[in-house]
This record gives structure tokens, C-alpha cells and sequence, in this order.
């Protein structure tokens, strides 16, 4: 009886040391383009759950639950410009009955355990082992040396999914430390490997970073129609700076890429951000990303599909980002956010309002328009708007 | 005679020196010494009230360290901002914040430092500013004054611009029985009285009176922020190197 009564008073020892929390989040979308509206959304849950069996030892991890509503079924082919696809999927010589007019992309409901870890606390160092959140660099919309992870551009900050990974990290004085990152693949060469070693100089932060990986890029291959991964052997030397001049906050994040089979690259983003008496918030950014074409007459399936699949930062080469954002009250924010890219002269603007409710719940509206022709990255799509609600638990 | 009339005036010294009216260097120095402590840790809720009456409330906990020069705050409470976390260093020179959601630091420029801890009445100078007040003001005392049925010191600070100071002038009434703080006006570069902080419910922890309770009232937006300590020490001893990345990131 009374291992019956240990056995179920286990769960219950453990889960009292442990916390749930996490969010809801409800989100409706409309696109315009193509020439057709369409209506878009979710519902997700995120549970978290972190325990502390020991004062050194966090044991965390998170199941998103997230339920598709409305369009589900989408065609790949609206989000291309036509001369991008209609070569391949509508060639000359083909008769129209032949020619192929779908690339269909469904969003199916899902449930994934997003990350779990474990993290350990010794004196010289924190070891963290599992599918963890990753995030490097110090850019706000792009991030060169982050080889784990893409930004959503209308969302820079959301967080981003786990990566598995083995992490050290070891503190060696005051602001240096030393970052030792390990994501196993199904052999030593495919598995990512990364150094990163972080100091502070005055007002100055600053990392070096040394990083070793196999690529995989989505290719298309189109005499079978299918979707077939190229792999690319992959060494960065990258670095970053952060601080500050006459109180504005400048940053400095770059990565020299030598590539085994492809030509070497570099990726550099520069930024600044400055915060007003008033509330004012400004920060923007440029990219300059030699992985990107220069121009968009040189682009084609395969850049798009890279791209829309996070293997590469952007698509082109040269962008610019702002935001601003302006406190109406102590509840309603007004941010309004733009991207420009210069090769192609498309853009994208993006007047938002965040409404803090009620305690733990936001609510977010967000008007996207599009500018530039219709063959750009931008210009392909005509408007958005989407209202997003979530609350935290 | 002479060793009567040596006895008269050492009485008399001593007691034009203990009536003598401290300078404003010498009642900052005082206020500081009660005020920043070596170390601390406390258990703190934030309560903002806007001028309409809505509330929101946070529950965080803070550790200061070289008397206010260095500071590690992280919310506790809400949900919405549990784990947030700030270290601020050189009197909130240097901030840096952690947003747990996508496990990320970023290092924030000196010009946020009079903005807004999380919506709140308090700017992150006014968190973690330590002992700026020495460096950055010059003091003056302007008299008694009777504030709250208190005798108080009567203390004007004028900000030095070439240090670049928060305010360009704080006023402050504080008792003359300890020189414990009890009112502070901060004023805008107009002399206009843009914020007003008042200290209450003040007990003595481990010997040191420390206000239990700290309103900050904002005059121009119309809104306060309620800040109520539920636990604090100041014997806490800081383990070497709390005040970093690795400590921000917990």
C-alpha cells in the first residue's frame, strides 16, 4: 500500500517543484494578391514547463500546439513572380493542357515538443544539453552569424524554434566568456560546430565567432518535379560589435562564409537606434548579403525556395529595415515598421498598434502594404492586415 | 581661570559645531551613505496605475551591489514578463536586457536610460543610478522645513550638464533625524515638476531605515507607480561575478 501511495506521490513531489506557463495565441489574417483575397489563421498554444530539481539544474521544455483555420491549402506559385515559375511550370512548345498551374503547400495542424533541455550550472561553466532555443548575433532583422535560425521579417522577434544541440558556455572574466556549441548531425562532418568568444571594452561589446557546417539547400529539380537537398560544406569567421556613440546604439555583426562548392560570401549587417525623451523609439538596420543575387532579372526558383525555407538570411542582397515606435498611453503602442530592398526597389510597410488589454494580454493589429512591381519580392503581393491576440498564463 | 575659560570655549565650540547647518554635499553624502548600501537584495511589486485608473502590478526581485553601482533586476510576475531580466552597470550607464521568449541579450544605448522600466513611473537611471547624485548634481542645502508634520532638510540638487544628468533639477525633503529621504520633486528643464517620488512606511532593516513602500508620481502623464518591498537584506554578499551575462540569463 504504501509503494502504491510513493508511486503516486512522485509526479507530485516532482511537479511541485515545477512550473507551467505559457500563452494562447489567436491570429486572423487577410492577403491580397494574385488578384484574390485571402483569409488566413490559427489558434496556438505554447505550455511551457520548467523544473528545478536541484538550484544548479533547470529541466525546461515547451509543446506548441498550433490549429490552422480558413485557407489552408496554398499555391507556392502566387508568392513568385510569374517569370520566375512560368518558365519551368508553363514552358513554350507545351500545350496549355500540359502546363501546370498549382504548387500546393498545405498548413497542417501541429503538435511538437519545441524544445527540452536540460541545463546544468557548475562552477566554471553551464552545460545545456537538448533541443534549445539558439539565438545568436546582436542585429535586430538579420543576424549573419546565426547559422541556426531565419528571422521573419514583419516579426523579427518571435521566438525561434529549438535547435538540438550540446552548448558550454564558460565564463572566464568579468564580460568575456567563451560559447562552445555542438548540434550532432548524422556524423561529425554534418553536425554544426561553433565557437564564439564574447569581451566587453568600455561602453564596447564584442565576439568573435568560428563556426563549421554542411548546408542543406532545397533545389528543385525540374525534370522530375521534385524537391531534392544539396548539400555545401560551410566555415564561417564571423564577429560583432555593440555600443554606443554620443548615446545613439551602433552595432556591427559580419560573417566571412568559405564555402566548399559554391563561392565564398560575406554577410554584413550595420545598424543604430536611438530612444527619445518622449518615448520615441528608432532603430534601423542594412544588409549586405553577397549570398543574395543583385539583381532580380539573375533570380530563380531556387533562391525563392531557399529563402522561403530560412537556408538563406535574404533574398537578394541589399536591404534596409526601420521601425519606430511611440508609446500613445502606458497600455497602446504605435510602431510602424518598413523593409526596402534596394536591389529590386520593392518594399514593404507595416503601420502597427499593440494594445496591452489586460494583465498578460496583448492584443496586436498590423496593416501591411506592398510596394514595387509585380516581378518583385515585395511588389508580388498587394496588402495585408492581421489581428493577433495572445494571451499569457 | 584660564582652564575655565578654555572649559567655556570648547563647550562652545562643540555646540556651535552640532548646531551648525550641514552643507548640501554634507546631507548628500549622509542621504547616501543611508540610502546606497554595499549590497542588497530585495523582493519588490510594481504597481502602475494610469490616469484612468487601470492597474497593472509586477512582481520582481533586484540585487544591487558597490553601493547602487550595479544592478540585476528580473521579473518574477506577470506571466507575460516573468524571466525578463536587466543588469545595469556604471550607475545604469551600461543596461543590458534579456527577453527569455527567444533567450536573447541586447544591449541598450545610453539614451533609453531615462525611459520607462516596463511601463512603470521609474526610468532605469532612477533603478539602478547608485551614486550619481555626487557626481552628477550640485547640492545645496535651502533650510528647514517642516514636510508632513517632519522636520526635514530642505535639499536642492541642480544637475551638472556636462555629466549629462537625468533631471536638470531634484528638490528633496529629508529628516533631519536621520537624513532618510522622504519626498523628492524631480524637475524638467523648464522647472516644471515632471515627477515626484515619496517614501513611506519606513522600518529599520538590519539598522538601516529603508521606506517599505515608494510612489513615484507623474505629474505630466498623470499616472504612479507604487513600488512595495517584500523582503529585503542587505547582508546579502554577491557570489564573484553575479553582475554578467551569465547571471542575466538565469
Amino acid at each position: 500500500m504504501s509503494k502504491k501511495i510513493s508511486l503516486f506521490l512522485l509526479p507530485i513531489l516532482i511537479f511541485g517543484q515545477s512550473n507551467f506557463f505559457g500563452y494562447y495565441e489567436g491570429e486572423f489574417d487577410q492577403l491580397k494578391f494574385a488578384n484574390q483575397t485571402y483569409n488566413y489563421g490559427y489558434n496556438k498554444l505554447r505550455l511551457d514547463f520548467e523544473a528545478h530539481p536541484d538550484d544548479m539544474v533547470t529541466i525546461g521544455a515547451n509543446i506548441n500546439i498550433q490549429k490552422y483555420n480558413d485557407n489552408i491549402s496554398w499555391n507556392l506559385l502566387d508568392f513568385l513572380p510569374s517569370d520566375i515559375w512560368q518558365p519551368i511550370f508553363q514552358p513554350e512548345g507545351y500545350h496549355e493542357e500540359m502546363w501546370i498551374t498549382e504548387f500546393p503547400i498545405a498548413l497542417l495542424d501541429t503538435m511538437y515538443l519545441d524544445n527540452i533541455y536540460l541545463k546544468a550550472g557548475f562552477e566554471h561553466f553551464d552545460l545545456t544539453v537538448g533541443k534549445q532555443q539558439i539565438s545568436l548575433g546582436t542585429g535586430y532583422a538579420w543576424n549573419p552569424i546565426d547559422i541556426f535560425n531565419s528571422k521573419q521579417l514583419l516579426d523579427p522577434t518571435y521566438e525561434q524554434t529549438g535547435v538540438n544541440a550540446v552548448r558550454a558556455e564558460f565564463p572566464i572574466k568579468g564580460r568575456t566568456s567563451l560559447d562552445v556549441i555542438l548540434s550532432p548531425g548524422k556524423d561529425w562532418t554534418e553536425s554544426a560546430k561553433m565557437l564564439q568568444l564574447k569581451t566587453g571594452l568600455g561602453r564596447f561589446d564584442m565576439h568573435g565567432t568560428i563556426g563549421q557546417y554542411t548546408w542543406n539547400r532545397m533545389v528543385f529539380d525540374p525534370h522530375q518535379f521534385l524537391l531534392i537537398t544539396q548539400k555545401d560544406e560551410r566555415t564561417l569567421f564571423g564577429g560583432a560589435i555593440v555600443g554606443e556613440i554620443v548615446g545613439a546604439g551602433i552595432w556591427l555583426e559580419g560573417a566571412w562564409n568559405q564555402m566548399e562548392n559554391q563561392d565564398d560570401f560575406a554577410e554584413v549587417v550595420i545598424g543604430t537606434d536611438y530612444t527619445f525623451e518622449n518615448g520615441l523609439y528608432i532603430i534601423m538596420e542594412y544588409l549586405r548579403n553577397e549570398n543574395g543575387i543583385s539583381s532580380k532579372e539573375n533570380l530563380d526558383i531556387n533562391h525563392y525556395l531557399q529563402y522561403f525555407m530560412g537556408e538563406t538570411h535574404s533574398l537578394m542582397q541589399d536591404y534596409l529595415f526601420g521601425f519606430l515606435s511611440y508609446p500613445i498611453n502606458d497600455f497602446i503602442q504605435f510602431g510602424l515598421l518598413g523593409f526596402g530592398n534596394l536591389n529590386d526597389n520593392s518594399a514593404a510597410l507595416n503601420p502597427q498598434i499593440s494594445w496591452n488589454m489586460f494583465q498578460d494580454v496583448d492584443l496586436t493589429m498590423m496593416y501591411s502594404h506592398f510596394i514595387g512591381d509585380d516581378n518583385t519580392e515585395f511588389g508580388v503581393q498587394d496588402w495585408g492586415w492581421r489581428i493577433r491576440l495572445r494571451g499569457y498564463f | 581661570m584660564k582652564k575655565f575659560l578654555a572649559i567655556i570655549m570648547s563647550i562652545a565650540t562643540t555646540i556651535i559645531a552640532q548646531s551648525a547647518i550641514p552643507t548640501g554635499t554634507e546631507l548628500v553624502e549622509k542621504m547616501s551613505e543611508i540610502m546606497t548600501q554595499e549590497n542588497s537584495t530585495a523582493i519588490m511589486t510594481q504597481t502602475i496605475t494610469t490616469s484612468s485608473g487601470k492597474q497593472r502590478t509586477f512582481e520582481f526581485e533586484m540585487f544591487t551591489s558597490g553601493e547602487g553601482e550595479k544592478t540585476l533586476m528580473r521579473y518574477l510576475k506577470p506571466s507575460a514578463a516573468r524571466g525578463q531580466a536587466f543588469l545595469m552597470l556604471n550607475n545604469a550607464d551600461d543596461i543590458w536586457t534579456y527577453f527569455p521568449r527567444t533567450k536573447r541579450v541586447r544591449k541598450l544605448s545610453s539614451s533609453s536610460k531615462n525611459q520607462k522600466v516596463q511601463g512603470s513611473d521609474f526610468s532605469f537611471e532612477d533603478m539602478g543610478s547608485g551614486d550619481s547624485w555626487k557626481t552628477e548634481y550640485n547640492s545645496t542645502n535651502l533650510g528647514s522645513e517642516k514636510y508632513d508634520g517632519t522636520d526635514c532638510w530642505k535639499l536642492e540638487s541642480i544637475g551638472i550638464p556636462e555629466e549629462n544628468p537625468s533631471y536638470s533639477k531634484m528638490g528633496v525633503y529629508m529628516r533631519k533625524a536621520d537624513f532618510y529621504p522622504i519626498k523628492i520633486n524631480y524637475f524638467d528643464e523648464n522647472d516644471f515638476i515632471e515627477k515626484t517620488l515619496l517614501m513611506s512606511d519606513i522600518k529599520e532593516i538590519e539598522g538601516v531605515p529603508t521606506a517599505m513602500k515608494m510612489t513615484m508620481k507623474n505629474h505630466l502623464e498623470g499616472t504612479e507607480t507604487t513600488m512595495q518591498t517584500l523582503f529585503t537584506t542587505y547582508s546579502w554578499q554577491p557570489p564573484e561575478n553575479f553582475f554578467t551575462e551569465r547571471e542575466l540569463k538565469k
